[in-house]
């Protein structure tokens, strides 16, 4: 494992566990300020950013797959659903038109 | 401290699935299944893990992959918040170890079951923690052990599988139609970012950030509308 493996799981560790413990000890404080909706709201754009990013760019099968994941997503909202079925979707749509 | 680690099985078990799904992605992009169990048991926290070794994987800045992944554990500064009541009676070294284990699942089932009988607390919360990091630990890292040793699995569509395990993350957290104008115009505006060629790490936190306005604006005029 490389440096950068190391510090990416120590800095990661770090990162998560100031989270909680800021939550038990000012998350009350935190939660009462005027900014406190961005905590809420971050996560899920966070996200969305992340499948809008992994989509930039890509051609008309990773998008057909990605069509079919949040079909999946919406109609199941199963992790490994969606995973299964997206994968696979990708897979074969690749093979049928290699 | 048995009766949460009873109840917290059935949710363990799809945990498992789930750890052990990561783990296997995790060791296709080069992680060992001894660094998959330490970062399981140190960061205990799925969605975070998965987001951090995939921008780490692509290539990604380091600091991207940390904050990324960090961003998404903001959510548990309101759960360990809803705790301290629960917690305070404990000595520190023993409050510290509970909010580490403390996860979605076993959070949300406490909370449930202290809501129908109030004599369910710490006990039950580390109780159901305990078996869900030794659960979640364990899967990922089995999970990367049968990762390393499978042969490359791109052909199966495994390109696609941190990108599929975002979109259900964001079914998950889909906010609702009221609140979906925030979200299309973090999706759009990371999108056009990223195909104009901006690395992936700043397209999303760009989108994050147009998201971030647009919701701001919006609450501004519904104040002002009110």
């Amino acid at each position: 494992m490389s440096v950068e493996h190391w510090v990416l799981i120590v800095a990661l560790a770090l990162a998560a566990f100031s989270i909680r413990v800021l939550g038990l000890f000012a998350g009350d404080r935190i939660r009462a300020s005027r900014h406190a909706w961005m905590l809420d709201e971050l996560p899920g754009l966070i996200v969305v950013s992340l499948v809008a990013s992994a989509l930039a760019g890509q051609n008309w099968l990773v998008w057909s797959a990605a069509t079919v994941a949040l079909a999946t997503a919406l109609v199941s909202n199963h992790v490994i659903l969606t995973m299964v079925l997206g994968m696979a979707s990708f897979a074969a749509l690749s093979w049928f038109f290699s | 401290m048995k009766h949460g680690a009873l109840a917290i099985l059935p949710l363990a078990a799809g945990a498992a699935l789930y750890g052990f799904a990561f783990g296997l992605l995790a060791a296709q992009v080069g992680f060992p299944w001894w660094g998959i169990g330490l970062m399981s048991a140190s960061v205990h926290a799925g969605s975070s893990q998965i987001v951090a070794v995939e921008q780490f994987a692509g290539g990604g800045a380091l600091i991207g992959a940390v904050l990324a992944g960090a961003a998404l554990n903001l959510r548990y500064i309101g759960i360990a918040a809803s705790l301290s009541g629960l917690l305070s009676h404990l000595p520190l070294p023993k409050k510290l170890l509970a909010i580490h284990m403390t996860g979605d699942e076993n959070w949300a089932l406490t909370m449930s079951q202290r809501a129908q009988n109030p004599a369910i607390g710490a006990d039950f919360l580390i109780g159901s923690g305990l078996v869900m990091i030794l659960v979640w630990t364990t899967s990922t890292t089995l999970g990367a052990l049968v990762g390393a040793v499978l042969p490359n699995l791109e052909a199966l569509g495994l390109g696609f599988a941190f990108t599929a395990a975002f979109i259900a993350m964001a079914r998950s957290l889909w906010p609702g139609l009221s609140k979906g104008a925030p979200w299309a115009a973090a999706f759009a505006s990371s999108l056009m970012a990223g195909s104009f060629g901006l690395p992936q790490a700043y397209a999303i936190v760009f989108g994050a950030v147009i998201g971030l306005a647009v919701s701001y604006v919006m609450r501004k005029t519904r104040r002002a509308l009110a």
